[in-house]
């Protein structure tokens, strides 16, 4: 680790060419918070175990803290920030709809897990939810105005009232 | 009313006192605030930390000064209890302190605004009216903004100030508005701790005591010094600076965890061997002796509760700026007044010069009322001469918890010929709160965790034994393991008599009591227990507040809590509900598992892997009755804790020896 060779690295996120210098093997969530200024991927555990940080690469949710710098190459990087201008995206509305933060901290996460999951599955049942944000934990106890917020956005992406 | 008002800069400023802390003796104020524009900014006096004061702030101002919820720009106070009364998030206080006050302030503010119209108009105040942001009579409108300046050179004592009633509230108890934080939250602005780096900053990552209470014996640096980007490295002294060990102060976090990485320490002292299963026995055999009882005693349990971490989504984290005349720290912390007071103290500096900035709390549960990353963050800017963010890792965050204690509890029980209770015993063996001196008390851990909610006269007994780690406030304290193993062992009694859970309890409420009334609410709502469930009862009164939890489970999982609850008036619903869903859901954390242990002197656990916190997969539908009520505004961030676990716990069907339930404690 000490003395890794610090190197360039291009960076396509949320739709802009960004270029960051750090060693090869920086976890990606450090160069998005601390060199690109994107404070929405929230550090929660760094081992990949909470989601907090949860981001899109290629469409797909990622963890970014257990994702290098290097690894991110040339891949398309979509953080919260980079979801819509001003929160009108379905499943942030559906998220103010059912009022779900508390505390807020792991929301990104949540929103963005959502987000990846409605793009694989327009439709998901209770079970496809509960599998698809296992992973993303909230210590505040929202789960249950999450997955109602996860079916609100399916109805509202699908252009439902 | 009016204790200080002032005109600055066409500025109106109202504050009015808070109740009065006899025990301090502060004088404390709260601001409601209104510029030339009529635009209208409120100063929050207490942090949020998830628990909803901001929106609740915001909700009782723009009620009182008959403006839209979206109308009030909202500040966050920094830390001077002079000037905001006490600001501590904790024992479900907020909402119960700030009411009062706030409506007063934002009423007092309409009140002027309404009696300088009147004076311009030459009408009677009475004839006017305060609405959308304008005062009104007949056809004649004036906005806010145009009578600040009247208003403020008004003398307040001659105008009398009134509170808007319940019954003509539209936003109070009404709202169908989610929190004020709910855009910043889900677009990604919201900043917390985390998220404040001061220009110039650094940054460090520490590394704790390899085992509880373990000293620095030596220290080779040399190699995390040489990693690039590590600016200082220094060794943290317990006494004064958290909880010791090593600091690396690097330009960028992962630089920081490369250089804690690469240093060489020998630790001393403290308790290399301590187990939680040693600690577990001792206290059971350090259960106080059962009382005599007024008959034969018909059932005895022992219950043996283990320690929880807090572990909130946002790790501990403080920034802190050290100057030659004073210091400047950034924080999620639940007492910014009392934090900025004790760093006074602790640094002999002038509170003039100690500014603290709280900021939003990615979840607190009773950890941020602790300063230990704060002191950590000071001791290392000192170090730097420049502003320092200290991040805790989670692994750090769960083995350097000040954890809720274990406890050992012991129930018996006289019953009558039907199996009801008529007299019971309750003796417990646990360890005082050390991150304060005033719990090291039985009689104080006795009165902050008894709240038995029933009529049956007996005998609760606290024995102490010196807690072997760091140990403190984790939602409804004391509470939390008392009314457990009370529930738990009446659940158990009316199991043995055949009797109806409810029924059980309504037979040990009075017939017109709040708790009564829930009760019988939440039972209505729940309905007939389904073919192939089980289910758990359990009540609760506490912070002036009363809840009845039913739990209904089926093969081994929770799939269905009601909860009705009676806060007096519940001012904000959605936020009523979700603080409910979050004791809900400790509860079946608690109850499903998660518990840390100790091996070795060290905590196992060390992330959400291994504390086994509960998953969106393990979340019951939750549904909760807000019970009208004419009482006083109660608390409620720590209500639903205590009676959603015991609940969930019998509802498991399994036999309930402790918590977690079918899992070793320990």
């Amino acid at each position: 680790m000490k003395g890794a060779a610090v190197g360039r690295y291009r960076l396509h996120v949320n739709g802009e060419r960004r270029e960051v210098d750090v060693p090869s093997e920086t976890p990606l969530l450090w160069a998005l918070r601390e060199q690109l200024g994107l404070l929405g991927p929230k550090y929660g555990c760094g081992v990949g175990a909470c989601g907090a940080c949860t981001s899109l690469v290629d469409g797909q949710a990622a963890r970014p803290c257990i994702t290098t710098v290097a690894e991110s190459q040339g891949r398309r990087i979509t953080t919260i920030e980079g979801l819509s201008e001003d929160g009108d995206h379905p499943v942030q509305r559906a998220w103010l709809e059912l009022d779900v933060a508390q505390c807020g901290y792991c929301q990104p996460g949540q929103i963005m897990s959502t987000v990846a999951l409605l793009a694989a599955n327009p439709d998901p049942d209770d079970d496809a939810i509960d599998v698809a944000l296992r992973d993303n934990v909230c210590r505040c106890g929202t789960y249950t105005r999450v997955r109602a917020a996860v079916r609100r956005a399916a109805q509202l992406k699908r252009g439902d009232r | 009313m009016i204790s200080r008002r002032a005109f600055l800069g066409g500025v109106l400023v109202v504050s009015v006192p808070l109740p009065a802390h006899a025990a301090t003796g502060f004088t404390p104020n709260v601001f409601v605030r209104l510029d030339a524009r009529g635009r209208i900014t409120v100063t929050v006096p207490r942090p949020e930390t998830g628990q909803g004061v901001r929106t609740t702030v915001a909700l009782l101002v723009a009620e009182e000064l008959a403006v839209g919820l979206d109308d009030v720009r909202l500040e966050q106070a920094y830390g001077d209890t002079a000037r905001f009364g006490s600001q501590l998030v904790a024992n479900s206080f907020s909402a119960r302190q700030l009411t009062q006050p706030m409506r007063t302030a934002a009423a007092t503010a309409r009140c002027l605004l309404v009696a300088a119209a009147a004076q311009r108009w030459g009408v009677p105040s009475e004839e006017c009216t305060a609405r959308d942001g304008a005062v009104r009579h007949g056809h004649r409108v004036l906005r806010y903004g145009s009578l600040v300046r009247d208003a403020a050179a008004l003398d307040p004592a001659t105008v009398p100030v009134t509170l808007t009633p319940p019954e003509r509230w539209r936003l109070l108890g009404r709202t169908r508005a989610g929190r004020v934080d709910a855009k910043a939250i889900v677009t990604g602005k919201a900043r917390y701790g985390i998220d404040t780096r001061p220009a110039g900053a650094l940054v460090a990552a520490v590394l704790r005591p390899q085992w509880i209470g373990a000293l620095v014996d030596t220290l080779d640096d040399s190699a995390a010094r040489a990693v690039p980007g590590v600016v200082a490295v220094t060794a943290l002294d317990p006494a004064t600076s958290g909880q010791g060990g090593v600091a690396v102060i690097a330009r960028s976090i992962p630089e920081a965890l490369r250089g804690r990485e690469a240093l060489r320490v020998t630790w001393r002292g403290g308790t290399p061997t301590a187990d939680s299963r040693v600690w577990l026995a001792e206290l059971e055999t350090a259960l106080p002796a059962v009382p005599a009882a007024p008959g034969p005693v018909a059932f005895e349990a022992v219950y043996r509760l283990p320690l929880l971490a807090h572990a909130p989504m946002e790790p501990m984290n403080a920034t802190a700026h050290v100057t030659a005349t004073g210091l400047t720290v950034w924080t999620p912390t639940q007492d910014p007044g009392g934090l900025r007071a004790s760093l006074a103290r602790q640094f002999e500096l002038d509170p003039a010069n100690v500014r603290v900035e709280p900021t939003l709390a990615g979840g607190a549960f009773g950890r941020r009322i602790e300063p230990d990353p704060v002191l950590e963050a000071i001791a290392c800017s000192r170090v730097a001469g420049a502003p320092v963010s200290v991040l805790w890792t989670r692994d750090d965050d769960m083995r350097h918890d000040s954890y809720r204690p274990m406890s050992v509890h012991r129930l018996s029980a006289v019953v009558d010929a039907a199996g009801v209770p008529t007299w019971r015993a309750h003796g417990i063996a646990t360890w005082p709160l050390n991150v304060l001196p005033f719990f090291n008390d039985p009689a104080i851990v006795k009165l902050n965790g008894d709240h038995f909610p029933y009529t049956v006269p007996g005998a609760v007994d606290v024995t102490l034994r010196p807690a072997p780690l760091r140990t403190g406030f984790w939602r409804a304290v004391y509470a939390g393991h008392f009314l457990y193993a009370e529930e738990n062992f009446l659940s158990a009694l009316g199991q043995r008599a055949g009797l109806d859970q409810v029924d059980l309890r309504r037979r040990l409420l009075p017939a017109d009591s709040r708790l009564r009334r829930v009760l019988d609410a939440a039972a209505a709502r729940a309905g007939h227990v389904r073919p192939g469930f089980t289910r758990g009862v359990a009540c609760h009164h506490d912070y002036g507040s009363v809840i009845a939890v039913i739990a209904d489970s089926s093969d081994g999982e929770v799939r269905r809590v009601t909860a009705a609850v009676d806060v007096g008036s519940a001012l904000h619903p959605s936020g009523v509900r979700a603080q409910v869903e979050g004791g809900v859901m400790d509860a079946v954390s608690t109850v499903s598992g998660a518990q840390i242990t100790v091996r070795e002197g060290r905590v196992v656990q060390s992330s959400f892997r291994d504390y086994a916190w509960a998953r969106i997969d393990r979340a019951p539908d939750i549904d909760v009755v807000i019970v009208p009520s004419d009482a006083p505004i109660g608390g409620l961030g720590e209500l639903a804790y205590p009676p959603a676990a015991a609940a969930i716990a019998f509802a498991s069907g399994q036999p309930v020896t402790g918590m977690p339930v079918g899992v070793d404690v320990g």
